[in-house]
């Protein structure tokens, strides 16, 4: 069959041709312009800044949003100015959202996005790039749309590979017991990308430990009551057999800890957890909890509107820029008890001041497949 | 001795698929039957079971109540906002966070009952409606953030134990038979009663019905705030979705445990019957080692199967 492949390459190239074209002619019209009118235009004046993402119950989500308002205060506009759109767990509803925006503003938009879930990329970016705004694309994408493929409009790709950091707790919790010994676990919901690549860190970290044995493993849904419920059921099935906890999350941890806590074993059994938030830090401090990992939503919740921003006002041209500063890894930062104060000290009591211009400082490299 | 009349055994339907779902789930697993687990199984059953309390007195008036999500949400965001204000220990000034959160409690149902009565929108939409509202409410209170309930006095309602019991569970016992006082030896309660069983005739007979209604919506919000207050004792956090969850967990409990949905019949202690088969079934699930993936499915088929042998259709002309 290579002459289908053939036929696909070509069409490809065919395509990327026609792009570069266009982007020529548009960046052609914009140059004479440029020399027309007096003073210098960017590719578009003061753009809309819009932030499109799950729920608003949630403190991962609440950092992400604090964090575009950060970046749209540090370009002279206020908070309000970042329009949110919130689309509930629903796919159509993120796209019919864009949309409407897209109307709204003729397309004069820069649209961070969390697309709710992979598929639903391709429309959302095809949208927006149809209008000739700028989109920025947080966690979920598939992996053949690319940026690359669409010219300046579609910008970038921020997610953060879970499978490593997963790892390093897993393996922190299994050093906690001595390298043997069984444990339960808590999952999210089971077809979330997060939930499967936390799995798999645990599942990575098993290998190395034989002595280690994994009772059951339930998703909670991210949940702290269902969390709390499943922990009991555990407690019953298992007793005493329970040496230690995994969880996918830090919100599901919070509700282990309270099924402990009911039993007076609470600080007794070790548990990891996985986001970093502020609860989860404290108790690291008290030791309540032996692990979990940072990835530092506020800085991506304003990195990824600032990239849409700059790239439609013209600061840099995405084109122009490598592969791996349009699909990129996010930070982690692993805390345990050794450094959870000075953690606490910089992120939580204090939110640190970023250069929303240094697109690429802190993050981890190219995303690969 | 003779085999009991089918009255009788309706009556007892409940209890019985209760006591045969411990009796099986015991047999699979022989730890379900300790008193630890029941303990457990008391944790999770408290905060659904003051929801599920409330809501029965709106099916035996044959109306529906789906603001509870919301309701909790509000109760226990705003119990735990004053709670903390005021000093954030029991010990202290901020005990009255309690009955300011037992109040806002019943000025929601207040609410949620008159938009219902005055403005004649029919209860499924109104509360669900309403319950949307709290949900925002409280969003917008907390700005979706958590607000974290740390006080040792607070949270010995779970972590203090009586016979084996935590102390939430003890609480529970006495605001069931406060409830049960209610519903059979209050003229309000026996009027629920008259409402759901025919409301022509109740009207007719001099009752006001819309005053009982929005009584009735009233003193349901009251028991959505104290399980508002028990959930927050269970996990030491208040937030939106300290609500999430309830609505199904609760009507479907009301109905499992023999309270019609047309209204007129049922009651608190068939609740009560109700939350624990419910919980009974989601701790065993888990117990007996069942994949998360069967686990709705069976839950499903385990409530319909429940709710065919504990309610007596055989005497309804049709079924809506």
């Amino acid at each position: 069959m290579s002459f289908i492949k053939k036929f696909i390459e070509q069409e490809a190239i065919n395509r990327r041709n026609f792009l570069f074209a266009s982007a020529m002619g548009a960046g052609g019209l914009a140059a004479a312009t440029m020399f027309k009118a007096g003073p210098a235009r960017a590719a578009i004046e003061d753009p809309a800044i819009a932030w499109s993402y799950r729920d608003r119950t949630n403190p991962y989500w609440n950092a992400i949003v604090s964090g575009g308002e950060s970046f749209v205060e540090s370009i002279g506009k206020s908070k309000a100015d970042l329009i949110n759109l919130i689309n509930e767990g629903s796919s159509e509803k993120s796209l019919s959202d864009v949309k409407a925006l897209l109307s709204k503003t003729n397309g004069k938009l820069a649209l961070a996005i969390d697309t709710n879930d992979s598929p639903n990329a391709r429309p959302v970016v095809e949208a927006v790039v149809e209008k000739g705004a700028f989109v920025s694309t947080l966690w979920n994408k598939t992996a053949d749309l690319h940026p690359w493929d669409f010219g300046d409009n579609y910008v970038s790709h921020m997610a953060w590979s879970d499978v490593g950091p997963a790892e390093q707790t897993a393996t922190i919790l299994f050093k906690a017991m001595g390298g043997k010994g069984a444990i339960v676990g808590l999952g999210g919901i089971a077809s979330n990308n997060p939930a499967i690549e936390r799995r798999n860190g645990l599942d990575n970290a098993m290998k190395k430990f034989p002595d280690i044995q994994l009772l059951d493993y339930q998703a909670a849904d991210w949940d702290t009551q269902k969390a709390a419920t499943i922990m009991a059921s555990y407690l019953t099935r298992f007793g005493d057999e329970v040496k230690g906890v995994f969880c996918a999350n830090d919100t599901m941890a919070y509700g282990v800890l309270e099924a402990l806590r009911a039993e007076g074993l609470a600080g007794q059994i070790p548990i990891v957890a996985y986001d970093g938030n502020a609860q989860a830090v404290d108790l690291i401090m008290a030791g309540e909890l032996l692990a979990t990992v940072y990835t530092n939503p506020y800085w991506g919740g304003g990195i990824t509107a600032a990239l849409a921003y700059h790239a439609a006002v013209g600061t840099f041209k995405p084109s122009e820029e490598p592969h791996e500063h349009r699909e990129f890894n996010g930070p982690t930062i692993l805390i345990t008890k050794d450094d959870a104060e000075n953690f606490k000290k910089q992120y939580v009591d204090a939110t640190p001041s970023y250069d929303w211009k240094d697109f690429w400082g802190p993050s981890t490299g190219a995303i690969t497949y | 001795m003779s085999f009991p009349d089918r009255d009788v055994l309706h009556r007892w339907a409940p209890l019985l698929v209760l006591v045969a779902l411990v009796c099986f789930f015991s047999l699979v697993n022989p730890n379900f039957m300790s008193l630890r687990n029941f303990a457990r199984i008391g944790i999770s059953a408290t905060p659904p079971l003051m929801v599920a309390v409330g809501v029965t007195f709106i099916i035996i008036m044959g109306s529906i109540d789906l603001s509870m999500e919301g309701a909790v949400a509000v109760c226990a965001v705003v119990f735990a906002a004053i709670f903390i204000w005021l000093g954030g220990t029991l010990a202290s000034w901020a005990w009255l966070a309690l009955p300011a959160c037992i109040v806002v409690g019943a000025l929601y149902g207040l609410l949620n009952g008159l938009v219902h009565v005055k403005l004649r929108i029919p209860s499924f939409m109104a509360s669900l409606s309403m319950g949307f509202v709290g949900i925002g409410l409280s969003l917008l209170m907390t700005g979706g953030d958590r607000i974290r309930v740390e006080d040792k006095i607070f949270r010995s309602l779970l972590t203090e134990r009586y016979l084996g019991f935590p102390l939430m569970v003890h609480v529970a016992l006495l605001v069931i038979l406060i409830a049960w006082f209610i519903q059979s030896r209050t003229a309000i309660g026996r009027n629920f009663y008259a409402v759901g069983g025919g409301e022509e005739l109740a009207h007719a007979s001099g009752l006001d019905v819309k005053r009982v209604r929005v009584l009735g919506f009233m003193l349901a919000g009251v028991f959505y705030a104290l399980g508002a207050l028990f959930a927050v004792a269970q996990i030491g956090i208040a937030e939106t979705a300290t609500g999430y969850n309830f609505m199904f967990v609760s009507i479907t409990s009301v109905v499992v445990g023999g309270t019609a949905l047309w209204g007129g019949n049922g009651g608190v202690w068939n609740t009560l019957v109700g939350v624990l088969i419910v919980n009974v079934i989601n701790n065993g699930m888990i117990v007996m080692g069942l994949p998360r993936y069967l686990q709705d499915g069976v839950l499903g088929l385990l409530v319909i199967l429940a709710v065919v042998l504990s309610t007596d259709r055989k005497s309804l002309a049709f079924v809506k």
